[in-house]
């Protein structure tokens, strides 16, 4: 079955929406930098590889960013843990991320996280391929053992349901052909 | 004291007028003494046969030898043939070579008779029957003989059964009946024991002089006993149909005792030369002459009369057709009797035997009557309207509308002629004044016109409706197929036989010529109505061509007694629903079993017969689908071995088991298919047909297998989608399995991240 097509997005509409992101995002800011400032500084500048990370990221669900803050966030936890069980202030956080050893750590986190992204998913997609042939090959058995023992007209309703999809397409493709520009 | 036939003929004798046969008297006689001559129009020369030429029943091939004859060879009905005398004798089968006994051992008959084969009785022989030798085991003594009838043709097995609980007094007993394997043509044919005439046949005691009986003795010699026969025959719904000079025998050596002979090895009135019908069957063929009724009996006795008192037949230089004509136009008594000089005694009952009219003529009351020296009303011949000029046609002048009827009826493209050019119309208008006959004609010839180039508006149709309208009473003549409605039965089962199809019948159901000969008649019987009824069911099954119908089921349902024609059972005598499932069992070991045990014969035999509602069965079977069809098949035959109460069918089941293999097939599961082909065997050995059928078509196991099927087919989808949705067309394997490593990285590292972040706030807070 075909998915309904999502209505294209105008280049006006995805400039309103934008807009209305950033918004969001600078209400969010301001009101964190009230209530927790020496934290959002830490956490800002510690996190950046991350937000490099989420600029460049292009896989679809920013798996990137996502291996990449993770592990960054472990590099930057510790000191905000500081600034949470000591003096929360902003010299405080200015003072650990004054420190280049600090920034360091979090940034070395980061770069491990960059690490993992680029080695782990090709390791484990080899491993994701291997299971998929041997469950194609388990399913193309089942299907055999099925044809075995109901013969091939068990597979007709394959071959009928792929006809369906064939005319609703083509049917699909004569009434576009047919709407007035 | 002189046997009955002695004194008739010595008193023959006195008048000078007759030979005298006596017993053993090796006919030395001379014929008639000049002293009466006959005139020349009576009396034939020796060697003048009665033009037959145009009959129905001269139309027909010679009988042949049955001993001799072929499977399946056609029979035909009796020639009619003349002896010096020119009274016709129905033609029987000439001397044989005689049998080796030895190959040909006796045919035992429901575990009583023995009938021999090498021991033939020519001279008993009837028309469409061989007689033979028979020996009764109960009571060896016993002067018996048997007739061994024609495979196929209709025999009159309803009234065999009657015969064999009563005896008939003035005909020849009977004692039993049945099918038999008749070893010299290797086919069962049925068989019929008779007591053996002893005095032998009445025309052979005369040898080569003219029958003749003095008419003082008439009546109580062939008379009485032959009224007798008609009276028992008419008190049990039959009519004997069989009644000539040629049919009659002594049953005592004595000559005492004269009777009729059988009727049973023919349909009615079959073998009768066309001079002892009435007019209205006469026109008939042969096979369609109907049953008939004691009038018709007594209409044979009146024309045997006649002979019996005259000697010869005063009509033998005439042809069929001729003497037809002359019947119409005089009447039978005139045309017969006109020129004779006929006792005055006699004039009476001749007369009323021989009326024309079926509700003038003598009954067996007014016989009675005469017999025991009552009189009665003299009948009043009323002229027939003559028409001013005779109608020309065939050559011949025709002064009667019968005559131009049965003549058209023999030439239908010169009758369509006449009747399109309008000059049977200007006849009947200006010679016979019929002016609502003549618009009745009109009327059939514009009806034709409409259809015209359809077959109902064919020559043939029209030809048939014109001579219908001219003589209602006549049989129905299409195509050389002529019939009364009470003969349509029998003339369909010998016109099979004989064509091997049904062609004409069949147009003659489909044009519905029976509802127009119907209308045709001046009044309206219940016996009109039942024939209407009887039609109309029978165009409603020529109409569908599946099993079970067609012409094939009008044939068994008009002829009830009919063996099954089935070429399956072509060496058994089925004619009986009790006998056929066994029937069938029996053959099933020489035949070829790959073929399947059923056609059209055998649908339609056991549709006619089977008193259960089998429709459904019927239905299955006719399916195009092989597999359908098997299971009709087997459904209908156990149903007939369960409702018969057939404890065992090994050969049948065996035959079936193995043609079944389509309809396991039905089944789609190979698992159910292998168990069920297992099981088959064991059943097969049991030699039920139900249980192989409950096998083959069990209601749980076909559910069962269609809703797991059902479920395969869904599961096959889904492995089929997951599969397409991993290495289908349009899938980028690689991609997607790296898109999957990023998903699974991505995850790992917030497990990561959620794990450090618990230790350091579990650490910090330690």
């Amino acid at each position: 079955m075909a998915m309904p097509q999502q209505p294209s997005q105008t280049p006006d509409e995805r400039r309103k929406r934008g807009r209305s992101y950033l918004t969001w995002f600078l209400i969010v800011f301001a009101f964190l930098l009230v209530l927790a400032g020496p934290t959002v500084v830490v956490f800002g500048l510690g996190m950046l590889p991350t937000l490099v990370a989420f600029f460049i990221d292009r896989t679809k669900q920013k798996s990137n960013s996502l291996c990449v803050g993770s592990i960054n966030f472990i590099g930057v936890f510790p000191y905000i843990m500081d600034l949470w069980s000591g003096i929360n202030d902003f010299n405080a956080s200015l003072i650990i991320i004054g420190d280049i050893f600090n920034l360091l750590v979090m940034y070395s986190a980061a770069a491990f996280g960059w690490f993992l992204f680029l080695t782990m998913p090709s390791i484990i997609s080899s491993f994701v391929i291997v299971l998929q042939q041997r469950k194609v090959a388990q399913l193309r058995g089942e299907q055999k053992d099925l044809i075995d023992e109901w013969g091939a007209e068990v597979a007709a309703i394959v071959e009928v349901q792929k006809m369906e999809k064939k005319e609703q397409h083509m049917e699909q493709g004569m009434e576009g052909m047919e709407t007035p520009f | 004291m002189a046997n009955a036939l002695d004194q008739a003929v010595e008193t023959a004798a006195a008048q000078k007028d007759a030979a005298v046969p006596v017993e053993g008297d090796g006919g030395a006689s001379a014929p008639a003494t000049p002293d009466t001559p006959a005139p020349q129009s009576k009396t034939p020369p020796p060697d003048a046969a009665p033009a037959q030429e145009a009959s129905g029943a001269t139309q027909a091939t010679p009988v042949k030898d049955t001993s001799g004859e072929k499977p399946g060879e056609k029979p035909a009905p009796a020639k009619a043939k003349a002896k010096a005398t020119g009274i016709p004798v129905a033609e029987r089968n000439g001397p044989q070579a005689p049998l080796d006994a030895a190959q040909f051992p006796p045919v035992e008959l429901n575990g009583r008779y023995m009938i021999y084969p090498s021991m033939a009785l020519p001279e008993l022989d009837s028309p469409q029957a061989m007689a033979y030798s028979v020996e009764d085991r109960r009571e060896p003594g016993r002067q018996l003989f048997a007739l061994i009838c024609k495979p196929g043709l209709p025999v009159r097995t309803s009234l065999m059964r009657e015969l064999k609980s009563q005896s008939i007094q003035g005909m020849i007993p009977m004692a039993d009946f049945g099918p038999v394997l008749w070893s010299p043509i290797d086919q069962t044919a049925v068989a019929i024991v008779f007591d053996r005439p002893l005095g032998g046949r009445f025309l052979d005691t005369f040898g080569d002089r003219p029958p003749r009986v003095n008419e003082y003795e008439l009546g109580k010699l062939i008379l009485e006993p032959v009224a007798h026969a008609i009276s028992e025959l008419q008190a049990i719904d039959f009519a004997h149909r069989a009644i000539r000079l040629d049919h009659l025998f002594f049953m005592d050596k004595e000559r005492r005792e004269l009777v009729v002979g059988e009727c049973l090895s023919s349909p009615p009135g079959y073998d009768q030369p066309v001079i002892y019908e009435p007019l209205d069957r006469a026109y008939a063929m042969p096979s369609g002459r109907g049953y008939g009724m004691s009038y018709d009996d007594m209409y044979a006795l009146g024309i045997m009369t006649v002979f019996a008192l005259l000697g010869n037949n005063p009509v033998a230089r005439l042809g069929d057709d001729e003497m037809l004509a002359a019947k119409a136009e005089f009447g039978s008594y005139q045309c017969l009797c006109g020129n004779e000089r006929i006792p005055m005694a006699l004039i009476e009952p001749i007369r009323g035997l021989l009326s024309d009219e079926e509700f003038e003529r003598w009954n067996m009351e007014a016989l009675d009557q005469w017999l025991n020296g009552q009189k009665k009303t003299p009948i009043q011949r009323r002229p027939a309207t003559k028409p001013k000029t005779a109608f020309k046609f065939g050559g011949r002048e025709h002064m009667t509308t019968r005559s131009v009827a049965h003549a058209f009826s023999k030439n239908v493209p010169e009758a369509v002629k006449i009747i399109k050019n309008g000059k049977l119309e200007q006849w009947i208008n200006s010679s016979l004044g019929e002016t609502v006959l003549a618009d009745t004609i009109t009327g059939i010839i514009a009806t034709c016109k409409v259809s015209e180039g359809s077959p109902d508006g064919s020559d043939d149709i029209l030809v048939a409706k014109v001579c219908i309208r001219l003589d209602p009473h006549a049989p129905i003549r299409y195509k050389n197929f002529s019939f009364l409605p009470d003969g349509f039965g029998a003339a369909l089962a010998v016109e099979y036989l004989r064509k091997g199809n049904f062609q004409i019948p069949g147009e003659i159901l489909a044009r519905d010529l029976l509802s127009f000969w119907v209308a045709a008649q001046e009044h309206r019987t219940p016996d009109l109505t039942s024939h209407e009824r009887t039609f109309q069911t029978l165009r409603g099954f020529a109409k569908i061509n599946e099993m079970g119908y067609g012409m094939e089921r009008c044939l068994y349902e008009l002829n009830r007694s009919l063996p099954c024609q089935s070429e399956i059972l072509r060496t058994t005598h089925v004619d009986h629903i009790d006998d056929f499932i066994t029937s069938l069992d029996q053959v099933a070991d020489h035949v070829d079993t790959r073929s399947r045990p059923m056609d059209k014969h055998i649908a339609a035999f056991v549709a006619t017969h089977f008193k259960y509602d089998i429709a459904p069965h019927l239905k299955a079977l006719s399916d195009s689908k092989e597999e359908t069809s098997l299971i009709g098949l087997l459904s209908l035959y156990a149903l007939i071995q369960w409702r018969m109460k057939v404890p065992t069918l090994f050969g049948l089941s065996s035959w079936l088991g193995g043609l079944l293999a389509p309809a396991i097939g039905t089944y789609h599961s190979r698992t159910t298919r292998r168990t069920i082909e297992q099981e088959i065997p064991a059943l097969v050995r049991q030699g039920s047909l139900p249980e192989l059928f409950d096998l083959i078509d069990n209601a749980e196991r076909r559910h069962i297998d269609t809703t797991d099927f059902e479920e395969a087919q869904v599961a096959f989808a889904h492995a089929e989608e997951e599969i397409e949705s991993t290495v289908g067309e349009g899938v980028d394997q690689n991609k997607a399995a790296l898109q999957v490593g990023e998903r699974v990285t991505a995850t790992i590292a917030i497990i990561l991240s959620m794990i450090a972040t618990t230790v350091i706030i579990f650490v910090q807070t330690m």
